[in-house]
């Protein structure tokens, strides 16, 4: 059977075209765009069981989580995976961001890479943005509220924008479905598509060590040697979100009510420097009201990110500089907006 | 294999297909496009009218009560002097609910610190504007808000 099927699938062309192509194996670093990829599929795998119980009703959608927690076999184990999961799939894709800023791996000829992989990561935020909402609990409520009420921020279009992810101008019952279609529907099958995108994109113009240091001895076959080095990282990010769902909770906090704020509210980790921002900026800046302001700011320097194959071509320490900064900013930001 | 004459003659005929082509698909595309973006544009909610807050009784000098009116909350409020006045509970910041401080006599944002009088004005930190205050009429000893 098995030499049936591997001459069915032209198994062994497939297999001399993967060992022709070189990867780079030095560092862990290299092995992190995998790690996201597999974050998403644990992510796709526990979701599906979820959406089997999950009911995106207003009026039932916090019952049903509870249910899943409390009634279905193994269910709390499934809601901690995929919670964990998602947690994992941010880190590791913020992560992905900004190591291939660093090692200033978005130069020419990989512009396409880069581009599909900034739309990835939009997708992959809204993921867990629309993610979050799903438990319509106090939190989950005062994330959607004021996540929609941002993105009203964003310049020439956030009032549209709002409105499209509210599902209206207040937030209520047409937000939950909005978001249970997108997160389960829309932005599946729109990160498929983008990701296949950048894979197929990468394997035209696959990664290389373009320093000094490059030479064969640092260039593995991708398959077996490649492979097999991912399968190992991939066995080690498995088993600790196994062991984060076994033996660490995710309290889902108490049903959403619009009339009252959480206690100490606080967005997932993933929003704390922007909730810190926000927090501190002053009422005006420049004359623009200040939340509006920022939001303009960091929409700019997305759009500067998104141009960078364009605007650095050769990899300028400048912008090497610029991504430690940023970096070390939004980790300074969430430090301060915990304590 | 074509000789590079019949390439050339060709080309124009290749252009004009490829602008026909592209162009019946830009046309499909946008009359496809508007209605879908239409489609999930959402249709205005109507309001559903005053809602009743409760007896005035019920509400005590120096209290306040949330009521969620068109799924919005509103922040009522009986003040010492025992008016009652009624104010958006959406900061003007970034939307968090506010609430009422009796201790304090002022109202208070707990996601960015915002803090507004019992009036609605905005005192300190980020909410660029007062509350937006909503009518409130007494009716039968009913307090009622969202009133036409």
């Amino acid at each position: 059977v098995k030499a049936w099927l591997k001459d069915r699938i032209g198994w062994d062309a497939i297999r001399s075209s993967l060992a022709a192509h070189r990867a780079p194996h030095r560092s862990f670093f290299f092995y992190l765009g995998g790690i996201t990829l597999f974050a998403l599929l644990v992510q796709v795998a526990s979701g599906l069981l979820l959406v089997l119980y999950y009911q995106p009703d207003a009026a039932q959608a916090y019952g049903s989580v509870q249910r899943i927690a409390g009634e279905v076999p193994y269910g709390n184990l499934v809601r901690n995976v995929h919670a964990w999961g998602a947690d994992t799939f941010v880190a590791c894709l913020f992560a992905h961001f900004f190591t291939v800023v660093l090692r200033r791996s978005f130069r020419p000829p990989h512009e396409l890479p880069w581009l599909s992989g900034m739309v990835a990561l939009v997708g992959g935020v809204g993921m867990a943005f629309t993610g979050a909402m799903l438990p319509w609990s106090e939190t989950a409520y005062m994330h959607a509220r004021v996540g929609s009420e941002l993105a009203g921020q964003v310049p020439f279009f956030g009032a549209a924008l709002r409105g499209f992810l509210r599902g209206g101008q207040e937030v209520g019952a047409a937000t939950l479905r909005h978001a249970f279609g997108f997160h389960v529907a829309v932005l599946p099958a729109a990160l498929t598509l983008i990701v296949g995108l950048h894979l197929f994109f990468l394997a035209r113009k696959p990664a290389v060590l373009t320093d000094a240091h490059a030479s064969s001895r640092t260039m593995i076959p991708l398959y077996p040697d490649f492979f097999a080095r991912q399968s190992v990282a991939l066995v080690g990010v498995l088993v600790s979100i196994m062991t984060l769902a076994i033996f660490v909770d995710r309290p889902l906090g108490d049903p959403a009510d619009p009339r009252i704020s959480p206690e100490s509210p606080h967005p997932p980790w993933y929003f704390l420097p922007v909730h810190e921002i926000v927090r501190a900026a002053p009422r005006e800046l420049l004359g623009i009201d200040g939340a509006r302001f920022l939001v303009g700011g960091a929409c700019l320097v997305a759009l500067v990110a998104a141009a960078l194959p364009f605007l650095d071509r050769r990899g300028s320490k400048i912008t090497f500089w610029s991504a430690w900064v940023l970096l070390l900013t939004l980790i300074l930001l969430s430090t301060r907006a915990i304590h | 294999m074509a000789s590079g004459e019949s390439d050339d003659s060709k080309k124009p005929r290749r252009d004009f297909l490829a602008i026909a082509v592209g162009g019946s698909a830009a046309a499909f595309g946008v009359a496809a496009g508007y209605p879908v973006m239409r489609f999930v544009s959402p249709p205005a909610t109507l309001s559903s009218g005053p809602v009743i807050v409760g007896k005035i009784d019920e509400l005590p000098v120096g209290s306040s009560k949330t009521v969620v009116v068109d799924e919005r909350p509103v922040l009522v409020i009986r003040a010492a002097d025992g008016t009652v006045r009624a104010f958006s509970a959406l900061c003007t910041h970034l939307q968090c609910v506010v609430a009422y401080s009796a201790e304090r006599n002022q109202i208070e944002c707990p996601c960015h610190r915002g803090v507004y009088s019992a009036a609605g004005e905005n005192l300190s930190g980020p909410p660029p504007r007062p509350l937006e205050e909503i009518a409130v009429t007494i009716s039968d000893g009913n307090v009622v808000v969202g009133a036409a």
